[in-house]
C-alpha cells in the first residue's frame, strides 16, 4: 500500500552554503532533503521511500560546534510504500523455479511465492518451466498475479523488504 | 524471522494505529504524484533518470502499469461509504467485480459489526464501475 506519511527530519546545511539567505535557504533544505530521502531508500517501519510532496515546517536552525553546520529540524510530507501482511496486491513474475516464484511488486524486488502456497498449480519442466493448474491457468514470467501477503521480512543491510505470499484464497492468482 | 509484530493483519484492519490514520493512497493517484515529480525532475536537468533512485523508477513503472482511474477524486467521493483509507485504496487498486470478490479482496468490510450489507457493497462497486465508464 502506498501512504502518504508526515515525519520529522534533520537537514544538516554545510556552513558554506549558508551566505544564502531566504528563499535560497529554504530551495537548499529542501534538495538536502529530497537526496537524503533518496538516499535512504525504505526504513522498517514506514516501507520505501518515493517521493517528499510538502515541506510542511523549518525549525530555527542549530548550529554543530564541530564544524559549523547548522541543522534545521523540518516536517515533511513523504510517500511510501509498505506490504502488510494479510493485504492483496498484484505483482509481476520476473523468474520460476521448480519449487516457487519469484514476484516484484512496486519497489519490493524479492517476493516468493512457494508451489505449497499455490494450491491446485503443478511445475511442468520444459526450457522454460511454468506452474499450471488443470484449468490450463498458467503461471508464467511477467504473468500479473494477484497473492495475499503471509509475512514481510526487513534486510537491515540491504535496507530492503523481502516478503512472502500465498495464492490460497478466492479470487487469487493469474490475472488476465 | 518474520514481522515482529504477531497480530498485523490487513485482511481485519490491523495494520498499526498510526497507519489507518494515515492517508494511504492508490495507484492511480501516486501515478499523477511521481509523473509530476518526473517533470519537474526533467525541468532541472537533462538526464532527470539519472536523478531518480530505483525506488521511484520502479514504483513509478508500477503505478502506471497498475492504475484503474484517470480521476482519483471521483473515486474518492465514494468515501461517503464508511470504508477506512485502506479499504478504499484496495478496492480502487484491484476493482472487483462482484460482491463476492470485493470481500475476498477487503474481508474487513464484512466484519466487526459494520453496518456493510450486501446492498450496500453492490451500490458502492456500481458507483466505482459507473467512474471507469465516465472517464
Amino acid at each position: 500500500m502506498f501512504l502518504k506519511v508526515q515525519m520529522p527530519w534533520n537537514v544538516i546545511i554545510p556552513a558554506d552554503s549558508l551566505d544564502a539567505k531566504g528563499l535560497m535557504l529554504k530551495k537548499a533544505i529542501v534538495i538536502r532533503l529530497m537526496d537524503e530521502f533518496a538516499c535512504k531508500k525504505a526504513t522498517k517501519d514506514l516501507g520505501y521511500f518515493m517521493a517528499v510532496t510538502t515541506l510542511e515546517s523549518i525549525g530555527e536552525g542549530r548550529v554543530r560546534q564541530n564544524s559549523g553546520d547548522v541543522l534545521f529540524p523540518v516536517v515533511f510530507s513523504g510517500i511510501t510504500f509498505k506490504m502488510y501482511r494479510g493485504e492483496i496486491l498484484q505483482g509481476v513474475v520476473h523468474k520460476i523455479l521448480k519449487h516457487g516464484v519469484f514476484l516484484r511488486c512496486g519497489p519490493v524486488q524479492n517476493i516468493y511465492l512457494s508451489h505449497i502456497k499455490m494450491p491446485d498449480y503443478q511445475y511442468v519442466p520444459g526450457e522454460n518451466g511454468i506452474f499450471m493448474n488443470d484449468k490450463h491457468s498458467k503461471i508464467d514470467k511477467d504473468v500479473i498475479v494477484r497473492f495475499i501477503v503471509i509475512g514481510t521480512k526487513w534486510m537491515e543491510a540491504e535496507r530492503e523488504f523481502q516478503a512472502l505470499v500465498s495464492l490460497e484464497g478466492d479470487y487469487l492468482g493469474p490475472v488476465s | 524471522m518474520m514481522s515482529g509484530e504477531e497480530e498485523e493483519n490487513a485482511a481485519e484492519l490491523k495494520i498499526g494505529e498510526e497507519f489507518l490514520k494515515a492517508k494511504c493512497l492508490m495507484n492511480c493517484e501516486v501515478a499523477l504524484i511521481l509523473e509530476h515529480k518526473y517533470e519537474q525532475l526533467q525541468q532541472m536537468s537533462d538526464d532527470p533518470m539519472n536523478q531518480v533512485s530505483q525506488v521511484f523508477e520502479k514504483s513509478l513503472q508500477y503505478v502506471k502499469r497498475f492504475s484503474r482511474y484517470k480521476n482519483p477524486d471521483a473515486v474518492r467521493q465514494v468515501r461517503e461509504y464508511q470504508l477506512a483509507e485502506f479499504e478504499l485504496c484496495v478496492l480502487g487498486n484491484l476493482c472487483p467485480e462482484t460482491v463476492e470478490e470485493a470481500i475476498a479482496m477487503v474481508p474487513s468490510i464484512k466484519t466487526k459489526g459494520r453496518a456493510h450489507d450486501d446492498d450496500a457493497i453492490e451500490r458502492m462497486l456500481n458507483d466505482l464501475s459507473l467512474i471507469k465508464k465516465f472517464e
